[in-house]
């Protein structure tokens, strides 16, 4: 029991927190921009899905990592603009439609996988994003290795999530995109474009959702296998609403996440006797209280799940 | 009759879209769509086994996707069939465990009876937290669907484990549903299945609590105003759905694998709420889709099997038909459109 | 030269005309009042002002040139803001994002706290607007918010203001601080639009008033040219209408309905505070512009909401805590006035909403099961006897006329057993065919021994239906009149301007 408070366990337990919290934490950023607009986009697993396929597959055949990435948001952003199609011009159920996209690209990326590698007699592979030390930092005791040692598209996460604290936050353009999902009505009395501001949020939720995909083959598996996402998309939910829709908390509560998933295997290493789902079940559990914490405060944006229907008068 | 040939003609686009798309997919894969169409025909019709399984396979959507249409029919949307189907069998497990002797049809009986209320009870938590608090449902049902699993996880690896091997499953439980096919593995959950569409429907058209219920999924306010007890009505609706649901675990635990382990719904949690759609939230609607999705996924497995097409065709399919469904608004939106233009 | 002119604006709608040639101008630097019942084309104009309707005819004249607003950002822009009765602020956000939401300022796309603060301050400063942009709106008072609004429009440049019903959710208190601010607004050289009923701040604070009635524009005085008798005189005009004769109500000694202090509060301000009777065989008629605490009134009593103090005695029980289904059943009926939010389940057919009463009850529910051959009989029987087209218990909801619509809630609501019916704005929308129906059905009704609240911003209503007329405002009773041949018509619309019944003026107690 000791043992975990060694620093080379924490060290190694933390990076592996870290990586598995990264599709988590870029799938609930781009949720976040969503419901701030007020749509609740349960299919954030068709998106991962999409990126994930893209990516591998446009790498494949192209050689580059980078083109690769550029498939994965692609197709997270087809995927996800869709579902805003379906949501906010055709004004239907949200949730339905998030769940018939996720068991639709289910199937579409296992039949498309299963078409690629009947056609090639090895199993395609591609290769993985290095990791890049940041000098300096990553030297830093503990939590170096995990936060300043890893690839670029972690980097670039980091950044992400600064510039949209900022972005929602301490802009014009953040207040605007809350105002639509709380009144909409409000909005658009001062002009704002409820619409174009909702289809701008779900792209941005597409492309986040994409390369939450593409992260995981590109940067961690370098294969695309079948149902890889495996209900992240419904856990980046739980991250949302445990991170309160801000940028940095998510990305605190996706750590979170991406520990108890961790603490698991290492569990039983550690003598510690509880089984490890209960690990697993833990932030579930949390999320559900944090839910019952809101209980009185007005938490949801007022308008989240309802379309906004312009009244003609 | 001029709207009824409308719909005629919207159900033979879709139709005819969907077979399209199928054969797009058959083709990507290499094979002739006609070949497939009879290998995919032959699965379900050809052979005693092949629709025995349809209807093994309909059985859970069934109970589950009725679960689901009461929910939806009143206003709960029920995400958490899948974990509403883990309590059941969990309960129906710890009833088929005990060792008490008894006809094996009582002991049965009395394990579906504790899945019932295993998955209400299950379903009551978000049930009465929206009822009481205003709570979402959505994303409390599907935490739930996490939590359900992994206390089945914990469950089969400590104290329902199998004691004679290491696997994390229950011992093979002795009461079983009944086979009614022999020797395919049709068993009775499915006439419970039938039984259960019948009771829905009757609640729901006959009874004043299904009135109640769908007043209430209309226009929650109309039915305040009017003195309908609101609150009670969700929790009702959130219950029996949940003990649907739970039902649906049990009959496969007891009627299919007769062990308790993580495989046991395997994600028809989800699909029954599809079913659930497609079928309008009508209980012939359901067991209607429920049979045709069951068909199309035996006869997907076995053009799998013979043909080499990924049985993920099923998945590709439904979900294209659920999105075309939604799709439907921008045909009738298209459709007065034409009116108003003619009119003009 | 007159900032504002509105001349000859016509708007009509299916089936009646809200706004027939009427003229409107305000000068700078005035407060010019817009006095009218409910219906009398205020926020029609208004909203033809501030771009949200299209005139058919007519023409606006601002600052001399000719103008057509195709929507509020022309108005905003040409400097005209407007604060509604329903506030358009977000309420978790901060006064700062409210007030400049969606407006591209200095340093976009970032804010500059600091110095937008120091604008808004400014600002708040010249017109008295005291206000800490840091709160949310959530954590305002009402009165507060309506600061927000106000500095929202001036933010924007408005040089015109058109406030509506401001004082509706002010306190008295509130409502004097409202008065400096708008002396202040005066004084920079801001016109102001005041759209109210309330007589004392018309007097209090007005320059000149418009009256509008029944669409037209009946005249526009200097107000301290006249007085609140001749305002209230011509806001519901001097001739009473032709009223059928009443059989005077014999008087039973114990009421019917005697609600006692009753305090109904919402959002912790008090919307009704009222005692009140209502006697077996009698027509109340609560007269009123809407707003002034009718609704809640209606709900209390049929259990929709709960009193906060006070009892309710009906029929000789205490049912103050009794539910909406047991009031039902004691006998109270309910029409209310949003027929297609609580009265009505649309996508439901028409027998299934007759039915929506007595579902539970025998014969029509036998042994937990629903007998469909006696609702049937059921809505057969009410389609005939109001009339309801077109007559097939199967129509969806949705498609019946507004008129069938009500009729359909007067099937279901009013029966042998109903003793109290609670009916608001029970025409509203109506063509006049089916006014006549629903008019006559309560008449009948309370010959029949039944004790009615008619509540009605309708005037001519009340007062051709009526045994006793009472005046809601503000949430409170001005006074409770006989409707005789004595009543007169100032008294009314003084009572609905906000005076209460005086000593010896009430001809019963």
């Amino acid at each position: 029991m000791e043992q975990i408070f060694t620093l080379a366990f924490l060290t190694s337990f933390l990076s592996a927190a870290v990586s598995t919290a990264i599709p988590l934490a870029y799938a609930s950023m781009g949720e976040i921009y969503s419901e701030k607009a007020g749509i609740l986009n349960i299919g954030l697993e068709a998106n991962m899905l999409a990126g994930a396929f893209c990516s591998f597959a446009v790498a494949y055949t192209s050689g580059s990592l980078w083109m690769g990435l550029l498939g994965g948001i692609v197709g997270g952003l087809a995927v996800c603009m869709l579902h805003a199609f379906i949501s906010v011009r055709l004004a239907q159920n949200q949730t339905i439609c998030g769940i018939a996209l996720n068991i639709f690209l289910l199937g579409i990326s296992s039949y498309f996988l299963k078409i690629l590698v009947s056609n090639n007699p090895a199993f395609p592979q591609v290769a993985t994003f290095p990791k890049l030390a940041i000098p300096g930092l990553s030297a830093i005791p503990l939590i170096g290795e995990a936060l300043f040692n890893q690839n670029i598209l972690v980097y670039i996460l980091y950044l992400l999530i600064g510039i949209s604290h900022v972005l929602l936050k301490h802009t014009q353009w953040g207040n605007s995109l809350t105002a639509v999902g709380e009144h909409p009505r409000a909005a658009d009395t001062v002009g704002i474009r409820v619409y174009r501001t909702q289809y701008l949020a779900a792209a941005i939720n597409g492309m986040l959702g994409g390369m939450s995909g593409a992260y995981m083959v590109l940067a961690q598996l370098g294969v695309f296998t079948e149902n890889m996402t495996a209900g992240r998309g419904y856990i980046a939910l739980a991250v949302v609403i445990f991170g309160r829709r801000e940028p940095i908390r998510a990305a605190l509560a996706a750590l979170l996440f991406g520990a108890a998933e961790c603490m698991q295997f290492r569990m039983q290493a550690l003598g510690i006797d509880l089984p490890a789902q209960f690990m697993n079940m833990l932030p579930y559990l949390i999320t559900m209280i944090a839910l019952l914490g809101s209980i009185g405060k007005q938490r949801d944006p007022e308008s989240l799940g309802k379309p906004y229907i312009r009244d003609a008068r | 009759m001029r709207k009824y040939t409308v719909q005629v003609a919207r159900a033979l686009v879709y139709t005819g879209l969907t077979l399209a798309v199928a054969t797009l997919l058959i083709l990507g894969a290499g094979a002739s769509p006609l070949q497939c169409a009879g290998v995919f025909i032959r699965g379900i019709f050809g052979s005693l086994n092949g629709f025995a399984e349809v209807l093994v396979k309909a059985a859970p959507l069934m109970l589950a996707g009725l679960g689901i249409s009461i929910g939806f029919r009143s206003g709960f949307f029920n995400i958490g069939a899948e974990g509403q189907m883990y309590m059941g069998a969990i309960a129906a497990t710890v009833v088929a465990m005990w060792p008490v002797q008894m006809p094996s049809w009582i002991h049965v009986t009395l394990a579906m009876a504790a899945a019932f209320l295993a998955g209400g009870l299950w379903a009551f938590i978000p049930g009465i937290l929206k009822a009481k608090f205003g709570i979402s449902e959505i994303i409390n049902t599907l935490m739930l669907n996490y939590i359900a699993f992994d206390l089945t996880g914990i469950l089969i690896r400590g104290v329902l484990q199998d004691s004679t091997d290491y696997l994390p499953q229950s011992p093979a439980l002795g009461p079983e549903l009944a086979g009614i096919l022999a020797p395919t593995r049709l068993h009775a959950g499915f006439l419970l299945a039938l039984l259960m569409v019948l009771a829905v429907w009757w609640l729901m058209e006959h009874t004043p609590t299904g009135f109640e219920l769908q007043v209430v999924g209309s226009n929650k306010r109309a039915a305040r105003c009017l003195g309908i007890n609101v609150m009670k009505s969700i929790v009702i609706a959130s219950c029996l759905g949940g003990g649907l649901a739970g039902i649906a675990g049990a009959g496969e635990l007891l009627g299919i694998q007769h062990r308790l382990l993580e495989g046991l719904v395997g994600g028809s949690g989800y699909t029954a709420i599809l079913v659930a759609l497609l079928g309008r939230n009508n209980p012939w609607g359901v067991l209607a889709a429920s049979i045709g999705f069951a068909a199309l996924q035996v006869g997907a497995n076995t053009m799998q099997r013979q043909m080499g097409i990924p049985a993920a065709i099923v998945s590709i399919l439904t979900g294209f038909i659920v999105i075309l469904l939604l799709c439907d608004a921008l045909i009738l939106k298209l459709i007065e459109k034409r009116k108003v233009e003619g009119a003009a | 030269m007159e900032l504002l002119e509105m001349k000859g604006i016509v708007k009509a709608f299916p089936g009646v005309i809200a706004n027939n040639h009427v003229n409107l101008s305000v000068k700078a630097g005035e407060i010019h009042a817009l006095l009218g019942e409910n219906g009398a084309g205020k926020t029609t104009l208004m909203n033809i002002l501030y771009g949200l309707y299209q005139a058919d005819s007519g023409s606006v004249f601002w600052k001399g040139e000719k103008v057509h607003f195709h929507s509020p950002l022309d108005a905003i822009a040409a400097g005209i803001g407007m604060v509604h009765q329903h506030f358009t602020l977000i309420p978790t956000m901060t006064v700062l994002q409210n007030i400049i939401l969606g407006l591209k300022e200095k340093g976009y796309p970032f804010i500059k706290i600091t110095e937008i603060t120091e604008s808004i301050q400014a600002l708040a400063k010249r017109y008295g607007l005291a206000v800490d942009v840091k709160k949310r709106v959530s954590e305002l008072s009402v009165g507060e918010q309506q600061r927000v609004e106000i500095l929202k429009a001036l933010y924007r440049g408005a040089e015109l203001l058109v406030l509506d019903e401001p004082t509706a959710v002010l306190t008295p208190q509130e409502t004097c601080e409202f008065f400096e601010v708008l002396r202040r607004l005066k004084s920079e050289g801001h016109a102001v639009i005041l759209i109210t009923h309330r007589m004392a701040e018309i007097m209090a604070i007005s320059d000149r008033v418009t009256i509008l009635r029944d669409g037209s524009d009946l005249a526009v005085m200097n107000t301290q040219d006249t007085d609140p008798a001749s305002l209230a005189k011509l806001m519901i005009g001097s001739e009473l209408p032709e009223r059928p004769v009443i059989e005077p109500h014999k008087g039973d000694a114990a009421p019917l309905l005697e609600l006692k202090d009753i305090v109904v509060k919402k959002e912790r301000i008090s919307r009704l505070a009222i005692s009140l009777q209502v006697y077996p065989g009698e027509i109340v008629g609560i007269a009123g512009v809407d707003g002034n605490g009718q609704k809640e009134l209606a709900e209390v009593i049929c259990g929709i909401l709960s009193a906060s103090q006070g009892t309710i005695q009906y029929d000789g029980q205490d049912i103050t805590k009794a539910t909406v289904y047991q009031r039902f059943r004691r006998g109270i009926a309910y029409i209310s006035d949003d027929r297609h939010h609580d009265g009505l389940v649309l996508d439901m057919n028409l027998r299934q909403n007759l039915m929506l009463r007595k579902y539970k009850l025998s014969p029509y529910t036998k042994h937990g099961c629903l007998n469909r051959n006696k609702m049937d009989e059921f809505s057969s029987s009410c389609i005939g006897k109001y009339q309801i087209k077109p007559p097939s218990p199967g129509i969806k909801m949705r498609l019946l006329s507004g008129g069938n619509q009500q009729k359909a809630i007067l099937a279901r609501e009013i029966s042998e057993e109903a003793k109290l019916i609670v009916a608001c704005q029970p025409t509203r929308g109506l063509d006049i065919g089916a006014t006549m129906q629903v008019r006559s059905i309560l008449a009948e009704q309370r010959n029949r021994g039944a004790g009615i609240l008619l509540i009605s911003a309708d005037l001519d209503e009340i007062l051709s239906l009526s045994d006793r007329i009472a005046v809601l405002f503000r949430g409170q009773l001005m006074g409770v009149l006989d409707n005789g041949a004595e009543l007169k018509t100032e008294t009314i619309g003084s009572m609905m301007g906000g005076r209460p019944l005086a000593e010896g003026e009430t001809t019963y107690a």
